[in-house]
């Protein structure tokens, strides 16, 4: 390790919000606010936020979520917006982050199952569901690797649990958690997810993967395992004006399948987290 | 979620009374149903509340609109004020920016404007166009309603 590896922990003067929209217009919400805010140049209900955030009668209303920018880009490869209507599954949905912004890309119509295995989650999923007003939100408290829910979805976002190694920049904690035992626990894990996720979706339907590790065991190895063993395709997707990597092909000498389609979102590239998404189809 | 009856359209129109004689305004309330203990909770349109209740392990349908209370009341969650607080006409309590903040915080209140309030019932409290929430009106103070978990901290 670094002798003077404290140096690379910045902790962001400017932290993320994300408007509510269920709630508030942003022009609305703009006036209201007395922080300083930036537009997030990728996602027009995304701001960057400085001050004090968290204390405000606007938080405390719903008006809008604190949410860290990287993790407001797995819902959008979905295409949400254009399919109010469907159904989504949130397969590990707590706390709810990316569950009450689907609600708001669907502007409370159609359906999303939010669903978490860990009750003590489920808890803050249940307030954050609440607070947002997302009416069209049904959470289950079942293991997403063997679910049981009588229906398939037409979307599966799949935000696996990860070693979140994304986030090393930003808490220190990470550092002393890190090793490869327990990467490779969760690669494990994340498989059985997938699977769990590709028996709910139907065909046609598209399961958006992400994590916010950057390993490539819990990543394009899972997505390489996805392809490799199910009816699924990666696709290409792009979000304007966000800076992203492909994924990474080769790794301790293994080649990934579908690694070129998956998306690398580094820490450096967006003031982010550190964020692995892959869009899949099932056909 | 143990759902004791999922509303049909005169049972809605029921509630959309209870409302309209509390804040008198009209709503147009859908999907709607009630749990053992009176409390009415709100989906949106399109989920299927009778087949979702069925589903293993379904924790929550939608969200906490209320409670239904005795003398024809309604004690109105902080989201099901929102709703209701964007017409309400009556029992509602207009604060400033400050005493939004103590009631938001979980204080009683005594600085307030009343739109036809009705003295020991529910009353909305807003400022401006935005709800900070339920408060029953008392002699000289609003008695804050807002549960501990929703308080801003």
């Amino acid at each position: 390790m670094l002798p003077d590896y404290e140096k690379f922990f910045i902790s962001p003067e400017w932290k993320s919000i994300r408007v509510n929209t269920l709630k508030i217009d942003k022009e609305d919400l703009l006036q209201k606010i007395d922080f300083e805010v930036k537009q997030i140049e990728w996602y027009e209900h995304g701001l960057w936020a400085k001050g004090e955030i968290s204390k405000t009668l606007e938080y405390y209303m719903g008006y809008y979520h604190i949410q860290e920018a990287g993790s407001m880009i797995p819902p959008l490869f979905l295409p949400l917006e254009e399919d109010k209507k469907s159904v989504v599954i949130d397969a590990c949905a707590a706390p709810g982050s990316k569950t009450t912004q689907m609600a708001m890309m669907m502007e409370n119509k159609g359906v999303i199952i939010a669903n978490d295995v860990n009750i003590k989650r489920i808890r803050a999923l249940v307030h954050n569901v609440q607070k947002a007003g997302a009416m069209n939100v049904v959470i289950t408290n079942q293991d997403a690797r063997r679910f049981d829910l009588n229906s398939q979805a037409d979307y599966v976002l799949l935000d696996a649990p990860c070693t979140a190694s994304g986030k090393i920049a930003k808490i220190e904690s990470i550092v002393k958690k890190w090793n490869y035992a327990r990467i490779k626990a969760m690669a494990r894990k994340q498989k059985k997810l997938v699977e769990g996720a590709y028996k709910v979706l139907k065909k046609d339907g598209i399961m958006v993967y992400s994590t916010c590790s950057i390993e490539p065991e819990e990543n394009e190895e899972v997505i390489d395992f996805a392809v490799k063993n199910f009816n699924l395709e990666p696709e290409k997707f792009k979000i304007k004006g966000l800076k992203t990597r492909n994924g990474i092909k080769k790794w301790n000498g293994k080649e990934y399948e579908g690694a070129d389609k998956c998306v690398r979102v580094w820490p450096q590239d967006n003031q982010t987290e550190g964020f692995f998404i892959c869009r899949l189809r099932k056909y | 979620m143990q759902i004791k009856k999922i509303l049909n359209r005169d049972e809605i129109k029921e509630i959309e009374k209870i409302i309209e004689k509390n804040y008198g305004c009209k709503l147009n309330l859908k999907n709607l149903f009630l749990t053992g203990d009176e409390k009415i909770w709100i989906a949106g349109e399109n989920v299927s509340t009778e087949f979702f209740s069925s589903v293993r392990n379904c924790y929550r349908i939608g969200i906490y609109f209320g409670k239904l209370k005795r003398n024809y009341k309604i004690k109105l969650s902080m989201e099901g004020a929102t709703i209701v607080g964007k017409k309400a006409k009556r029992n509602v309590a207009i604060v400033d920016d400050k005493e939004a903040r103590e009631f938001a915080e979980g204080n009683c209140i005594h600085k307030f404007e009343c739109i036809d309030c009705e003295k020991n019932n529910f009353v909305i409290v807003k400022r401006n166009d935005d709800t900070i929430g339920v408060g029953i009106l008392r002699e000289g103070y609003i008695e804050n309603l807002i549960p501990k978990a929703r308080r801003m901290r």
